[in-house]
């Protein structure tokens, strides 16, 4: 039969490298005492580190079935006394009736009373059992303190993962019901609009899909998204929306993350346009400032101080900006011009 | 049955869509049609409609801020593309809402329902000359926080004057509306709804006891257990209304 090192436990490493530790220091103790290496005292050890191993064996499987590493701490601390104690006095019960039978005492224990000798090597024994419950208590409590922690950390990033799908996943379906509805009216009064819309829609709801397996997207991709999202709009609030866009050519290669823009202007048509009966105008502009890519989204309308109040699209992105980017990355949201609500992201450029 | 309707929808395609569904029922006659809650007001004003077909999500004023708004209410079918949330607040009262797209069968279905509940009332119709006074089969919208409700005015036991505002008592619920008892008594058929003293008006038909009280006053005990003090003053009136 073959061993191989690394199938051993740790808990059989520990138990042949401490009682191999043990019988050695007998052994230098002997040796730097001066005392005769003998046979029987090379046999004496040979059993105390046997026994040693079969009675601590014994000793773990009973911690094991008594299921004492779960007990609250109270408990576990009698135990572990009470169980320290009774395997003492059993050790040395068992190996001086071993020693006594097989004639291995030595010449001084000879002197002594058998109940003496107990008292003395149940002593000895008690010591070096408690270093070995010791260990065994502390090694497990640090192995369950480092598997919570490692627990926690896996829960954090699952939630992290979640929270990230179902800010991207996000769509107003009063928006989508409502192109639907506009669609539907198009289909008689203009065929050729009702089929683009159709497109357009399509495009937003598979990049909503999409959006939730990536964690970039390149910022033209996004912007196409916004173009065919804002087309519907006007489709439906007619000539109540007017749009604006001022991109730099150059910032449409880079990565923003999926949905966000979307989301932003989302926003913008459902605060500001929606609830204002002359509608309004939105500009979105997207520059280059120092190492930054901005993205500058403008509606007409108010921020009135009220924008805690429905803040999905306002925390999500803020969330989002952090999650992807740390600190170095910025969102601020104003009254701006009097009459206007700007919203600007500024996201680092070489921080992907 | 024929039925004068308004559309209130922010969205002309919705209203033409709505528009070209009706014609299947030649019972709806569309009278006009309004892109929000202000224009949707004066016309409901101007044009008296039985029906209006209403949206909720509009700009400046919502659905339910336009009947809050109104003294009294036409028969209302909402049209809504995504607010059941909302529509959920209806507490005791039949209100129909349909889903945009409307499935043509959905329509159907509510003015139906409209056809069978004018049936059931079709007794107690009573023909308005006047209609700025509200008669004891008009309904009106209640809108207290989340909840709202359409009342029938023969449903109220009392109104009760907290400062600008009016609580309403009806059923188990007592919500405020923003009127004044005043502005209530002005419009209030005074048959039915008796002033009773200057915090307090009473539906007549409500009043389960009259005990006398101080003063030549009177004590009145309505449904529900609210004992309502009479001034000797109205005292007089209610007597002279009673013996009559």
């Amino acid at each position: 039969m073959q061993i191989k090192l690394s199938k051993i436990s740790a808990y059989w490493w520990c138990q042949l490298t401490g009682w191999g530790g043990n019988a050695l220091m007998n052994f230098f103790f002997a040796w730097t005492f001066n005392r005769a290496i003998t046979t029987p005292f090379i046999i004496r050890s040979f059993f105390i580190v046997l026994l040693g191993l079969l009675l601590t064996h014994f000793m773990r499987w009973n911690l094991l079935r008594l299921n004492v590493l779960q007990k609250t701490f109270d408990k576990q601390i009698f135990y572990f006394f009470g169980i320290t104690f009774g395997f003492s006095v059993l050790y040395s019960l068992i190996s001086l009736s071993l020693f006594n039978i097989l004639g291995l005492f030595t010449p001084e224990q000879k002197v002594y009373s058998f109940s003496r000798l107990l008292i003395g090597s149940s002593i000895n024994a008690f010591v070096t059992l408690l270093v070995w419950n010791l260990i065994y208590f502390i090694y497990h409590y640090v192995e369950r303190v480092r598997k919570q922690q490692l627990d926690a950390l896996q829960m954090q990033s699952v939630v992290r993962e979640l929270e990230l799908k179902t800010i991207k996943a996000h769509i107003n379906p009063h928006f989508i019901f409502n192109s639907l509805n506009g669609i539907r009216a198009l289909v008689d009064e203009n065929p050729a609009r009702a089929r683009t819309a159709i497109t357009e829609l399509s495009n937003i709801l598979r990049s909503s899909m999409q959006a939730e397996k990536l964690e970039t997207v390149p910022f033209e991709k996004e912007l196409a998204i916004v173009q065919d999202y804002l087309a519907l709009e006007q489709m439906r609030f007619e000539e109540r929306l007017k749009v604006n866009f001022d991109i730099e050519e150059d910032t449409l290669d880079l990565p923003v993350p999926p949905m966000m823009l979307q989301t932003l202007v989302e926003n913008a048509i459902k605060h500001g346009i929606s609830k204002n009966v002359a509608g309004g105008e939105i500009k979105i502009s997207s520059k280059f400032a120092g190492n930054h890519h901005e993205l500058v989204i403008r509606n007409t309308g108010r921020l009135n101080g009220n924008f805690n109040t429905d803040g999905f699209g306002i925390s999500s992105t803020q969330s989002r900006l952090k999650l992807m980017f740390g600190d170095s990355a910025n969102f601020t949201i104003a009254d701006v011009n009097g009459d206007e609500v700007e919203a600007k992201v500024k996201m680092p450029i070489e921080g992907l | 049955m024929h039925k004068r309707a308004i559309i209130i929808d922010d969205e002309r395609l919705a209203r033409n869509e709505l528009k070209k569904l009706l014609t299947d029922f030649p019972e709806i006659e569309v009278i006009d049609e309004a892109s929000n809650a202000e224009e949707g007001l004066q016309k409901i004003e101007a044009l008296n409609p039985d029906l209006i077909f209403l949206d909720i999500q509009m700009p400046g004023k919502t659905g339910f801020d336009l009947l809050s708004e109104l003294d009294r209410t036409p028969e209302v079918i909402f049209t809504t593309a995504y607010d059941e949330y909302a529509l959920r607040a209806f507490e005791v009262n039949a209100l129909d809402y349909l889903l945009k797209p409307i499935e043509p069968k959905r329509l159907a279905d509510a003015i139906h329902k409209l056809d069978e509940d004018e049936k059931e009332h079709i007794d107690g119709e009573s023909i308005s000359v006047n209609r700025s006074m509200l008669s004891e089969n008009d309904q009106v919208f209640v809108k207290d926080g989340e909840r709202c409700w359409f009342v029938k005015l023969s449903d109220i036991r009392l109104f009760e004057s907290v400062g600008n505002y009016a609580k309403v008592y009806f059923g188990p619920n007592k919500p405020l509306i923003l009127k004044s008892l005043n502005a209530l008594e002005e419009r209030l058929d005074e048959k039915t709804f008796f002033r009773a003293n200057r915090k307090h008006i009473v539906n007549l038909r409500m009043i389960e006891k009259v005990e006398p009280y101080f003063n030549g006053g009177l004590l009145l005990e309505i449904y529900g257990g609210d004992k309502i003090e009479v001034s000797r003053r109205q005292a007089v009136k209610f007597k002279e209304m009673m013996s009559l």
